[in-house]
């Protein structure tokens, strides 16, 4: 894909100097994607509240926009502001009931032996899903940053607000569970 | 890209890690597919902040209140063109102005013009 003809900082300073809204909306436009997958990812698939959160990310990055010193990639800094949201969100939701572990224990593929490896990939997906809504929330967003987002363990530190060290034990403690989560689709040694 | 990046971020686990493979395919996955726009943008949009701006009203009463003023400034200048005359001639006689000094002052006066005239000009 070629780059866009005219770049995000050039977006920005057209709306920090002429509040140009165009120019907002085109760096709403072209990010929207990555930052709605992220969210979902991050709210274990809850598109409805991925998307509200993904409103208020872009309208903070509105307000906020003067602050952004560009050290960093315009993405990265949406990323984080968009984990703080859901982080406040979190906060105020966490009375809210988590996935029933019961049925978590450990995800066994459905007919594996017959099923087709379409079928087989699509119900491995749902299984790591599910398995991925089981970890904390530092434990999800580092395995996000780091995989989806395609960051580095510093991007990701800078995205997440915490030490570099603490990113890659979050990344090692979430491969643990998912790994136990998911045993039973590991290859027969 | 993707795949460059996750090795680097990988390197503390083993290259066949059947979970690794599992997680770089469903990265794959997320940064191929794209979320269609659907009206968010424009949701997006819609609730931005206002721009801040003077209500229609107040801007005939601030030229209206602007123009008094100018119009008192201009009735008293002839008062203050005096005194400031009667100040400049005081502290002039009596000393010698050489021609360097004049048009040091002319110069000075001149750029001061200018500056004020391209300003006064300029579109933005």
């Amino acid at each position: 894909m070629s780059p866009p003809a005219v770049s995000d900082a050039q977006l920005i300073a057209r709306v920090l100097v002429q509040d140009d809204r165009h120019a907002f909306s085109e760096l709403v436009r072209r990010h929207q994607s990555t930052v709605r997958a992220c969210l979902r990812k991050l709210t274990a698939g809850n598109a409805a509240l991925a998307d509200d959160l993904a409103q208020e990310t872009f309208l903070l990055a509105y307000r906020n926009l003067k602050s952004f010193r560009q050290e960093s990639k315009f993405s990265t800094w949406l990323y984080r502001i968009a984990y703080n949201a859901f982080l406040a969100d979190a906060r105020k939701m966490k009375e809210s009931p988590l996935p029933d572990d019961a049925d978590l224990d450990t995800l066994v593929p459905e007919d594996e032996q017959d099923a087709k490896p379409v079928a087989r990939a699509a119900s491995l997906k749902v299984d790591l899903e599910r398995a991925m809504a089981t970890l904390s929330d530092a434990e999800r967003a580092a395995i996000i940053q780091c995989y989806h987002n395609d960051l580095s363990h510093e991007e990701a530190a800078v995205v997440l607000g915490c030490p570099v060290g603490t990113v890659k034990t979050h990344v090692l403690r979430a491969k643990q569970k998912l790994k136990a989560r998911l045993g039973a689709w590991a290859p027969a040694a | 890209m993707g795949s460059r990046r996750m090795t680097m971020n990988a390197h503390d686990t083993n290259a066949d890690d059947w979970l690794e493979q599992v997680l770089r395919t469903d990265a794959r996955e997320h940064a191929a597919s794209y979320l269609p726009d659907d009206g968010f943008t424009a949701r997006v949009v819609e609730r931005l902040p206002q721009p801040a701006a003077l209500p229609s009203w107040r801007r005939p009463i601030l030229i209206a209140l602007w123009s008094l003023v100018a119009v008192a400034v201009i009735a008293a200048l002839p008062m203050w063109f005096e005194d400031v005359f009667r100040g400049i001639v005081t502290l002039f006689i009596g000393q010698r102005i050489r021609l360097a000094d004049f048009a040091l002052l002319l110069t000075l006066l001149g750029g001061i013009t200018w500056s004020a005239l391209f300003l006064a000009a300029r579109t933005e």
